[in-house]
C-alpha cells in the first residue's frame, strides 16, 4: 500500500488531482463555516454585477445572489451527490455482482442477462425514464445516475468473484461447514473491495457529471436550491449578455471532473504492472544506437558482424545481451549459430538490421558491414530498403509473425511492392510463384488463405516465401523450425539448403539443436551468455568440441539407436546478463573450472582444428589435435 | 455472412423485449394513478376514468404489458396528450434531427479519435503525444453543455462565425450550406467527449498491437514505417477500438440531449426533456423505446463491421 502511494506520488499529474480534489472537498466541507452571503437571498436591486465588484467576489446571478456562496454550496450538494450516487450503484452492484460470480449457474445466468438489458441503453435514456417516473427532482436524478451505473459495477465485480470462488481459501471455508454468508462477507468481499474502490475512484467523475447534466436539463435539482448544474442550467438564458453566470459554475465542474480523472489515471497507472517494466512502450522503427568508437571492417566479406553489443536499458538496469560479437558469411554459405534459450542468439541476429525493439534495446557497440557499407545506426531509410531486398528474416512462430487479418497473398503482395513497384496483378503472379517455389501445394488458392487458415509447415512455408521474394543475399532465419514436428522440419530444412545451393544464398541459421547444425551449416558459432564461445567448421566441431560447453550441449542432444548412452543435462542455469561474473561466464557450471578462468577477459584462441574457442583448458588440446 | 446477419438479428430479440419490460417497469413505478399523470391534476374524473379505459390501465400488469407491447408492434406509441399528434409521428420526426446531429457527431470521434489515438502511439512519449494526452484529459473532463455554451459565446457570438442555435436559419434556404453552418457547433461539442476517449483507447490499442511479432515482420519486409503504422498496426487495432466506437455511439447519443438543449436542437433529446417537464408519459415512453431500439439496430452494425475486419470470427 504504501508503495502503491509512493508510485501515486512520482506521479505528478496524479498527485496535483489528488491536491486540487482534496482543496475542493475541504472547502466544500468548510462552507458552512466560512462567512458567506446567504445563497439564496434575492436582491433584485443588485442583479448581474460582474465579478470582483464590491461585496461580491465572484458578481452576482440574475437574481442578484452572491455567486461565490452559490458556487460554494452548490459545490457542496454536487460534490455529495456525486458521491453518494457512486457509493450506491457501487453497493448496490457489487451486491449483484458477487451474488451472480458466486452462486454461478442459473442465478448467474438470469441476472447477467438483466445485466446487459439494461447496458442495451444508452444510458440517459434510462436515466430520464427513470426521472420521468418518479418526477424532476435532486434525490430522483440522485437515483437514476447510480441506477443507471449499477450494470457497470455489477459486471465487473461479477468476473472478479467468478476467479475467487473457485479458489482454495473458498473450498476450504465451504468444507470448514461456514455459510454461504459468511463465506460471502468473510473471504469473497475482502478480496473484492479493492476492486470497488478502483471502479469507484474511474467512475465518480462521471456520477457527477451525469448528477450535474441532470440538474442542467432541469430534472435534478429544483430552485432556489441548485448544485453545480442547474445554475448553469439558469444562467444559460444570461449567456449571451452576463457569461460570467456560467462560466463560474462550469469552471468549477471542470476543475472537478479533471482532477478526479487525474487521480483515477493515476491509481490505475499505479496498478498497472506492465507500465512500471515498460512493456506497455513502443519500439522504434529502427534500434537506437549510442556507440563509442567504430571498428574498421576486416575484410570484405558479403556480411560481417564485429564486436557487437546490444543491451537492454530497463529502468536502471543494463542487460547486456550481445557483449562483443563477431560473425561473417559469405555467399552459398550457411553458418549456424546456436546456444540456449537467452544466450543472445535472436538479438544478435535482429541487431543486424536494427530490429531490436527500443526501447529497451539499445545497440552500444560495433559493426555490421554489409558489402563495406556499415549498417548500424545508417539512416533509417538506407536500413528499409535493405530490409527484405538485401536481407531478409525468417521468424519462428509463424502464427505470431504473420499479419492475423491480411491473407498470406496480400502480405506476400507487400513484401513484393515495398521494394519494387510493381502492378498488383503482376506482384500476385509472383506471389503465386514463390508460394509454389516453396512446395506449397495448389498455390493458386492458397495465396487468399488467412494465415490462421494454414498448417504450421504451411504457415512456415509463407514465411520463407516472403523472405524470398526480393532475392536477398542473405537469409536470417531464426528458429525456423523449433515450433514444427520433425517430418516438417527435415522438409523446411531441405528446402532451405535447396534454395541455397541454387541462389547462393548466404544463410545465418539460429537454432538450439546440434541435429539441425549438422544437417545444414558449413560453419558453427556457440554462443554462451551473449559471447561467442566457440566457432569453426561444423565438422570439426561435432567431430572434437573444444569447449566444455559445447560438449556439454551436445551431450544433450538423444541420438537414436544409441540406447544406453546417458543424457546428459548440464548443472545449473546460465548467469543472468545485467550481473555477468568476470572472465568466463561459463565458469559456475564447468566441471573443469580453475582459478584464472575467474579473472581478466578471455579471448578467443585459434586451434590447430581450424576451430577458434574462448577457454584456457579446452577439451581438445593442442597435442590431441595433433594426432 | 447473410447468416450471420440474420443471426444477430434474431439474437436482438429477446434484448428488445428486455428494453420494453425496462421501460414498462420503470413506467410502472409511477406513484399514484397513471391517468392523472398522464392528463395531469386538472384532468376530470370522467376523462381520468376514460383514460383508464382506453390504456387498459384497469387491467392487470402482465395483460396491460401484453396490450401496450402489441399496440407498439402495430405502429401505435399512443397520443402525446401535450402536443395532441401520434407519439410516433412526432418521434420519427425529431429522430431525424438527432440523427444528424449525432451520426455526424459519431463520424468525426471516430475519425479524430482514431487519428489522435495513433499518432499519438506512434510518437510516444513525443510532444504530439503530450499535447494529444493533455487534450485529450480535457476533452473527457469538460461538461459537453458547457463547452457548446462556450462555443457559442466564442464563435457564434464573439466571432460571428456560426448562428448560435437552431438547425435552419428562421428565414431563408433550407439547404446544405445552411444546415452545416447550423450543424458545425453542437457537432462539435458533441464529439469532444467521444473523441477523447476513443483517441485514449486508440492509443493504448495501438501500444499493445505495436509490440507485436508481426509488426516486427513488416519492419523486417522493408515496409514503410507509415504503412507499418497505419496498416499493419492500426488494422490490427481495430479489433478492439470498433467495439469502444460501439459504447461511444451510446455516449453520443446521450450526449445529444444536453446538446440538443444548449443549442435548441429539434432533436429526440430535447422533446425527451419537454416531455419529461410536462409529464407527458406517453411521449417519454414511446421515444425511449424508439431511440433504444434503434441503438440496438446500431450495434448490430457495430458486430457486423468487426465480423469483416477480423476473418477469424466464425460467420
Amino acid at each position: 500500500m504504501s508503495a502503491f502511494f509512493k508510485l501515486l506520488a512520482r506521479n505528478r499529474l496524479a498527485l496535483a488531482g489528488l491536491i486540487v480534489m482534496g482543496a475542493v472537498v475541504l472547502l466544500a466541507l468548510l462552507t458552512p463555516l466560512l462567512p458567506l452571503a446567504n445563497p439564496d437571498v434575492t436582491d433584485l436591486g443588485n442583479r448581474f454585477k460582474p465579478p470582483l465588484s464590491e461585496g461580491a467576489l465572484l458578481g452576482t446571478d440574475h437574481l442578484g445572489r452572491d455567486l461565490l456562496s452559490r458556487l460554494m454550496w452548490g459545490t457542496r450538494l454536487s460534490l455529495a451527490v456525486g458521491f453518494a450516487a457512486a457509493i450506491i450503484a457501487a453497493t448496490l452492484g457489487a451486491a449483484i455482482g458477487i451474488i451472480a460470480g458466486f452462486y454461478g449457474g442459473r442465478t448467474d445466468n438470469v441476472i447477467m442477462r438483466g445485466v446487459d438489458m439494461l447496458m442495451a441503453f444508452p444510458y440517459i435514456l434510462l436515466a430520464l425514464a427513470i426521472v420521468a417516473a418518479l418526477g424532476p427532482g435532486l434525490l430522483n436524478a440522485l437515483i437514476a445516475v447510480a441506477a443507471v451505473n449499477i450494470p457497470f459495477f455489477a459486471r465487473n465485480i461479477r468476473g472478479i468473484t467468478v476467479g475467487i470462488a473457485h479458489k482454495e481459501f473458498v473450498d476450504a471455508a465451504r468444507l470448514c461447514g461456514m455459510t454461504d454468508t459468511r463465506i460471502i462477507v468473510g473471504e469473497v468481499l475482502p478480496n473484492v473491495i479493492p476492486v470497488i474502490v478502483i471502479a469507484m475512484s474511474t467512475t465518480v467523475g462521471w456520477m457527477i457529471l451525469e448528477t450535474a447534466g441532470l440538474s442542467f436539463l432541469g430534472l435534478g435539482s429544483q430552485p432556489p436550491q441548485a448544485d453545480l448544474g442547474s445554475m448553469l442550467g439558469e444562467a444559460r438564458s444570461a449567456l449571451i449578455t452576463n457569461p460570467h453566470t456560467s462560466i463560474v459554475p462550469g469552471a468549477m465542474i471542470l476543475v472537478i471532473v479533471m482532477a478526479i480523472n487525474l487521480l483515477g489515471d493515476g491509481v490505475r497507472d499505479a496498478l498497472d504492472p506492465r507500465l512500471k517494466s515498460g512493456a506497455l512502450s513502443r519500439p522504434m522503427p529502427t534500434t537506437r544506437v549510442e556507440r563509442g568508437a567504430v571498428p574498421a571492417p576486416k575484410r570484405n566479406a558479403l556480411l560481417s558482424v564485429q564486436g557487437l553489443e546490444t543491451q537492454f536499458h530497463v529502468k536502471n538496469r543494463i542487460y547486456r545481451a550481445v557483449g562483443g560479437v563477431d560473425l561473417t558469411v559469405e555467399p552459398g554459405e550457411c553458418l549456424g549459430l546456436i546456444g540456449e534459450s537467452g544466450s543472445g542468439k535472436s538479438v544478435t541476429a535482429l541487431s543486424i538490421m536494427g530490429l531490436v525493439a527500443s526501447p529497451p534495446g539499445v545497440i552500444t557497440g560495433g559493426a555490421v558491414y554489409y558489402k563495406g557499407e556499415d549498417l548500424i545506426g545508417a539512416p533509417y531509410e538506407q536500413l528499409r530498403s535493405l530490409r527484405g531486398r538485401r536481407v531478409a528474416y525468417i521468424f519462428q512462430d509463424p502464427l505470431a509473425t504473420l499479419h492475423p487479418l491480411y491473407t498470406v497473398g496480400d502480405q506476400l503482395i507487400e513484401a513484393i511492392r515495398a521494394h519494387h513497384p510493381t502492378p498488383r496483378a503482376e506482384a500476385r503472379a509472383r506471389a503465386i510463384e514463390l508460394l509454389k517455389s516453396v512446395r506449397i501445394p495448389n498455390a493458386d488458392q492458397r495465396i487468399d488463405s488467412y494465415p490462421h487458415e494454414m498448417s504450421g509447415g504451411m504457415r512456415q512455408r509463407v514465411g520463407i516465401a516472403m523472405a524470398l521474394a526480393n532475392d536477398p543475399e542473405v537469409i536470417i532465419a531464426d528458429e525456423p523450425t523449433t515450433a514444427l514436428d520433425v517430418t516438417v522440419q527435415a522438409q523446411i530444412l531441405s528446402l532451405l539448403d535447396d534454395l541455397r545451393r541454387d541462389r547462393g544464398l548466404a544463410i545465418i541459421f539460429i537454432t538450439h539443436d546440434f541435429g539441425v547444425v549438422a544437417q545444414l551449416c558449413d560453419r558453427v558459432a556457440v554462443m554462451y551468455a551473449g559471447r561467442i564461445v566457440e566457432e569453426g567448421p561444423t565438422k570439426a566441431i561435432l567431430n572434437r568440441p573444444a569447449h566444455p560447453y559445447t560438449a556439454k550441449l551436445m551431450a544433450c542432444v538423444p541420438e537414436l539407436g544409441q540406447g544406453r548412452r546417458e543424457l546428459a543435462a548440464i548443472p545449473g542455469l546460465p548467469p543472468v546478463v545485467d550481473a555477468l561474473p568476470q572472465g568466463c561466464a561459463f565458469a559456475d557450471r564447468c566441471h573443469k573450472v580453475q582459478d584464472e578462468c575467474r579473472i581478466g577477459d578471455i579471448g578467443l584462441r585459434d586451434l590447430p582444428t581450424g576451430t577458434r574457442v574462448r577457454c584456457i583448458a579446452p577439451e581438445t588440446t593442442v597435442s590431441e589435435a595433433a594426432l | 455472412m447473410a447468416g450471420y446477419i440474420l443471426k444477430r438479428l434474431i439474437s436482438a430479440i429477446p434484448v428488445l423485449f428486455g428494453i420494453s419490460i425496462i421501460v414498462f417497469v420503470i413506467m410502472a413505478m409511477i406513484p399514484g394513478d397513471p391517468a392523472t399523470a398522464i392528463l395531469g391534476s386538472y384532468a376530470t374524473p370522467e376523462n381520468v376514468e376514460k383514460l383508464n379505459r382506453d390504456l387498459g390501465l384497469d387491467k392487470p400488469m402482465v395483460r396491460r404489458y401484453v396490450i401496450w407491447l402489441g399496440n407498439m408492434l402495430q405502429g401505435d406509441f399512443g397520443r402525446s396528450f401535450s402536443l395532441n399528434r401520434p407519439v410516433l409521428d412526432e418521434v420519427m420526426d425529431r429522430f431525424g434531427a438527432t440523427l444528424v446531429l449525432a451520426g455526424t457527431s459519431f463520424i468525426l470521434c471516430a475519425l479524430l479519435g482514431i487519428a489522435a489515438g495513433v499518432v499519438s502511439a506512434a510518437r510516444q512519449y513525443g510532444w504530439a503525444d503530450k499535447a494529444i494526452t493533455f487534450a485529450v484529459l480535457l476533452g473527457i473532463s469538460i461538461p459537453s453543455f458547457f463547452l457548446g455554451m462556450m462555443m457559442i459565446l466564442i464563435f457564434a457570438v464573439q466571432l460571428r462565425w456560426f448562428p448560435v442555435s437552431g438547425m435552419w436559419p428562421i428565414y431563408g434556404a433550407r439547404d446544405l450550406s445552411a444546415l452545416i453552418s447550423h450543424l458545425t457547433l453542437p457537432a462539435l461539442a458533441l464529439a469532444v467527449v467521444a473523441t477523447g476517449v476513443v483517441a485514449r483507447l486508440s492509443r493504448a490499442a495501438m501500444l499493445e498491437v505495436l509490440r507485436q511479432d508481426f509488426i516486427r515482420t513488416a519492419r523486417a519486409k522493408g515496409v514503410h514505417e507509415r504503412s507499418v503504422i497505419w496498416r499493419h498496426a492500426l488494422r490490427a487495432a481495430m479489433v478492439s477500438i470498433i467495439p469502444v466506437l460501439g459504447v461511444q455511439a451510446g455516449f453520443v447519443l446521450s450526449g445529444a440531449v444536453y446538446i440538443e438543449m444548449v443549442f435548441q436542437w429539434p432533436g429526440v433529446g430535447r422533446m425527451l426533456v419537454d416531455a419529461i417537464l410536462k409529464r407527458d408519459i406517453l411521449l417519454v415512453q414511446g421515444g425511449v423505446v424508439f431511440v433504444a431500439a434503434c441503438y440496438v439496430g446500431f450495434n448490430i452494425i457495430v458486430d457486423v463491421a468487426q465480423s469483416l475486419l477480423d476473418p477469424r470470427i466464425k460467420t
